[in-house]
């Protein structure tokens, strides 16, 4: 019996990862897109310091305290810049 | 019932050197002798506004006669309080503020494009709130042209970004949670989901309200006088003036032809501005010394159109 119920819990996980690794396999494009986005917003937010038209800069003053994942994004996205299309291949499975 | 329009605040634009000060300390004066309790600031960085009145002001209302109270706006002091409040609220959010490197970055946004014009949209949100429930009317003289237009536009211009930010927000926000909808685990859940709990999307829509409240300021409650001399430069700038408040929406109440028969030659009001109310106020060659003398040039009549124009119903 102890067996069994062993095997059980095993097979649960198993099926529970399966789930789980599908699901991130089906998000992954709507992550990707976030990621995007938020990086979009603080580029939009925090641009004038490298030259980009934005808003001015007490906005976005006031904005910086609320902005960590979004900087910790923006960031995460200029390390891949160096590669783009690469983490867009990756990202999509071509091999 | 009809309620009058609440013409409370006055204006006073122009060129460089045209009389702003003067006439602004003149209508003011004259307002408060007439019985109203008046405020005049001055929003010049260069500030004269002391010297017009014959008392050395502060950036508090100082009370210079009965009836009359005047400060001149210390922006430099509006920067700093606001740089100082940011970076203390990022102090206390931030856990890697040291990477940030923020004593490098506040000193460079002490000297940011639009640092300034901000600080005078801070100073006239102060004194629209915080000190003009106390008078009857607030008299404010302004910088020269570039930074008075440049803070006139920037509830409008800022706004637009602020508007198309918020959208954006929500797009984020949208997405988050239908991320989280379709994979509970994602690390996105640990982040904010809804626009109520979304600090950003709050704060984005703060400064939409006071943007705004300043953009209704500007369009709807204020009476802007817009000073010229008889030449062609003060009238090309006056102009120009013109142009920028129309994008804007914000019209000019009056043309005050100041310093009236300083030059002989033949002058004439450009065709575009003789639409406009005009009130002329003669040179005076001796100069102007004291408050009577202020009173002297003569600010009734504007003052009349003024509180006649605060009665209109709307």
């Amino acid at each position: 019996m102890n067996e069994k119920m062993k095997l059980l819990h095993l097979l649960r996980r198993g099926a529970k990862t399966l789930v789980q690794v599908q699901r991130e396999k089906a998000t992954s494009m709507l992550d990707f897109e976030l990621k995007e986005l938020e990086n979009i917003f603080a580029l939009l937010l925090l641009g004038g310091f490298v030259g980009i038209p934005s808003p001015p800069s007490p906005i976005a003053i006031e904005l910086l305290p609320y902005l960590e994942r979004e900087l910790v994004v923006m960031f995460a996205r200029t390390d891949m810049s160096v590669d783009p299309i690469g983490s867009l291949v990756g990202m999509l499975e071509i091999d | 019932m009809v309620s009058p329009v609440s013409h409370k605040t006055a204006f006073f634009l122009g060129k460089g050197g045209v009389g702003k000060t003067t006439l602004s300390a003149s209508f003011a004066l004259t307002l408060a002798r007439s019985g109203q309790k008046v405020l005049v600031a001055s929003l010049d960085p260069a500030h004269n506004l002391g010297d017009a009145l014959g008392s050395a002001l502060k950036n508090e209302p100082l009370t210079v006669e009965p009836n009359l109270d005047a400060m001149e706006i210390d922006l430099e002091t509006w920067i700093n309080t606001y740089l100082e409040e940011s970076r203390s609220q990022l102090k206390s959010t931030y856990s890697y503020n040291v990477t940030l490197n923020l004593d490098s970055l506040f000193k460079i946004l002490k000297y940011s494009p639009g640092t300034e014009e901000y600080a005078v949209l801070w100073a006239i949100e102060d004194i629209h709130c915080r000190l003009s429930p106390l008078y009857d009317i607030v008299v404010l003289d302004t910088p020269p042209t570039a930074l008075s237009l440049r803070f006139l536009s920037m509830p409008t211009i800022s706004g637009l970004w602020v508007k198309e930010l918020s959208k954006l927000r929500e797009t984020i926000l949208e997405k988050r949670s239908t991320l989280v909808r379709l994979n509970p685990e994602s690390p996105v859940k640990e982040s904010c989901l809804d626009k109520d709990d979304d600090k950003v999307y709050g704060k984005l829509s703060t400064i939409r309200q006071r943007l705004s409240m300043l953009e209704h300021l500007f369009q709807k409650e204020s009476f802007i006088n817009v000073i010229v001399n008889p030449d062609e430069l003060s009238v090309t700038e006056a102009l120009r003036i013109k142009d920028e408040l129309d994008r804007l929406e914000i019209p000019i109440s009056t043309i005050c032809l100041n310093k009236k028969g300083v030059l002989n030659n033949e002058w004439h009001i450009h065709q575009s501005l003789a639409a406009i109310p005009m009130f002329s106020f003669d040179f005076e060659s001796s100069g102007i010394r004291t408050r009577d003398q202020l009173i002297q040039l003569g600010t009734q009549h504007l003052v009349d159109t003024f509180l006649d124009k605060r009665s209109i119903p709307a």
